[in-house]
């Protein structure tokens, strides 16, 4: 259980294993976003589905810091998050090629990321003092897989993650505007809409993964702006496209049947306070 | 860059975050309870109230782009009060003709504006509701300080990257780059601001007049910190597009 303001939040699946997820498979998909393999098809979709991984590790860190209550409401962390991923992420790839060294840019804008989301952990903790233990390491959490997600979906769209890409076919169309705002309803909508009494992480973590595969087809409507990944007359903006498609339908359909199966049977009832009038 | 350019992006985004951090301050958040017309103030979230007011201070403020800062900065006021403004009157209106309550504020005994009692309007169990005149007007002038603030921050962003990117990149003009770029950064340190500001107030206030306004200071302080930090490192972006 785990209702907001409610303490710590119970695990099935550990922190540790969601983040290594957000982390390697964000990364991979994001240096997989330009490989050149059957005309560069199959590339932007391996970066949007590191994209997913990214959101499905944010998801969890809401889910760990906003249980405990924050006062503001869910979103309010995942909007702020964003904004500092997305400044982490485009200081990543321009740190990349001021150095000359383009490989480097999603790990440094990932650690980029993390460094802003904690100072503003920090920020918030020792000058506001907010007194939710973890703070710091979820903000910075979230922050760093809003970094990932951002950079995995830009990547996708723009088929590298270069500095000159990102700038000429994400942030001058004004794409990154539209990530912005995807990206944070991926990753704060599932904790925002499960919790309460009975929320249980599964099922949070099923809703992540089908944010996370429609704003991957959104991303593929998107890529159509994009048509120079070819390959035997198939578009990449249409892999994306089908393959957001399916993981979105096939996720939605296993978080509706996990609600289903829990909201089957009532373990427990509160009794409603009574009180002296 | 030569220090200065450094220095005035730096301080820009600075000013521009404290104003911003500031402004929340002064703008009636409600909340939840305000969403069932149990508290006084707009029914919805800081990130909310940011996002409308803000992104239409941008909105205006990049309409003025290539003018000095304090046309630039004017604008952004004029764009976040009139959205702050309209979502209140909004907000009133439906508190009024569709829930039926008067608005009313229970922090206060006489509203600091026109001076008309409250406490015999508030309804029984509640903190007040609506958007009273004090209020408004608070909201109003957190509307002008966050649109000064936004204006700031993308003025600052957008002359340090005309200086560094000035050639078309991959056939994209340079102006279109660079305001994109501009009004993204605007966009996200207003955010960070806004909801910093929002876990100082935690989450609700009153404008003004509520006993939370108190903790101005300390907002403003931690929205220095943060943007102090958030200007290095715009700049590190700005010095890697050249």
């Amino acid at each position: 259980m785990s209702a907001a303001g409610g303490g710590p939040s119970e695990a099935d699946i550990s922190p540790e294993v969601l983040l290594a997820l957000g982390v390697i498979g964000g990364l991979l998909g994001i240096y997989l976003s330009d490989i050149n393999v059957l005309g560069g098809v199959i590339a932007p979709v391996l970066g949007s589905l590191g994209a997913v991984c990214a959101i499905i590790w944010g998801a969890d860190a809401i889910r760990r810091v906003a249980s405990y209550g924050l006062g503001t409401g869910v979103p309010s962390i995942g909007y702020m998050s964003l904004a500092l991923g997305i400044i982490g992420a485009l200081v990543g790839v321009a740190l990349a090629a001021t150095l000359n060294l383009t490989i480097i840019g999603p790990v440094l804008g990932l650690v980029a990321g993390l460094i802003l989301g904690a100072v503003v952990g920090i920020v918030a903790k020792v000058i506001v003092k907010m007194k939710i233990a973890v703070l710091i390491r979820c903000t910075a959490e979230i922050s760093g897989a809003a970094a990932l997600a951002v950079l995995g979906f830009s990547s996708a769209i723009a088929g590298g993650y270069g500095l000159d890409l990102i700038l000429a076919k994400v942030i001058a169309p004004g794409f990154i505007a539209l990530f912005f705002i995807f990206v944070t309803m991926a990753i704060q909508h599932p904790f925002n809409a499960c919790l309460g009494p009975n929320e249980n992480q599964v099922r949070t973590i099923k809703l992540a993964v089908s944010t996370a595969f429609s704003v991957m087809t959104i991303t593929g409507i998107l890529a159509i702006f994009n048509p120079s990944l070819v390959y035997a007359g198939v578009p990449a903006w249409l892999v994306i496209l089908v393959i957001g498609a399916i993981g979105w339908v096939v996720s939605l359909k296993s978080f509706i049947c996990a609600s289903n199966e829990a909201a089957a049977e009532v373990s427990w009832n509160a009794e409603i306070p009574k009180v002296e009038e | 860059m030569v220090i200065t350019a450094i220095l005035t992006l730096i301080i820009a985004v600075a000013i521009g975050g404290i104003l911003i951090g500031g402004g929340v301050h002064f703008i009636p958040v409600g909340g939840a309870p305000a969403a069932m017309a149990t508290a006084t103030g707009v029914g919805t979230g800081t990130a909310m109230l940011a996002a409308g007011g803000g992104l239409t201070g941008l909105i205006t403020a990049a309409s003025m782009t290539g003018q000095p800062v304090y046309i630039v900065c004017i604008a952004g006021a004029v764009g976040g009060m009139l959205m702050i403004a309209l979502t209140m009157l909004i907000a009133n209106i439906i508190y009024v003709y569709g829930c039926g309550i008067v608005p009313s504020s229970a922090k206060v005994e006489k509203d600091i504006i026109t001076g008309l009692d409250q406490e015999k309007y508030i309804t029984p169990g509640t903190e007040g509701h609506g958007v009273p005149t004090g209020c408004f007007v608070s909201g109003v002038i957190g509307g002008l300080f966050g649109g000064v603030g936004g204006g700031l921050v993308y003025w600052a962003a957008y002359n340090a990257l005309a200086e560094a990117i000035t050639t078309p990149i991959l056939g994209v003009e340079s102006n279109v780059v660079i305001a994109g770029l501009a009004a993204i950064l605007g966009v996200a340190v207003f955010f960070i601001n806004a909801v910093i500001a929002s876990y100082n107030i935690g989450g609700t206030t009153e404008g003004v007049h509520d006993p939370k306004f108190k903790r101005l200071p300390r907002g403003v302080l931690a929205s220095g910190v943060a943007s102090i930090v958030l200007g290095i490192f715009i700049y590190l972006i700005v010095g890697g597009a050249l």
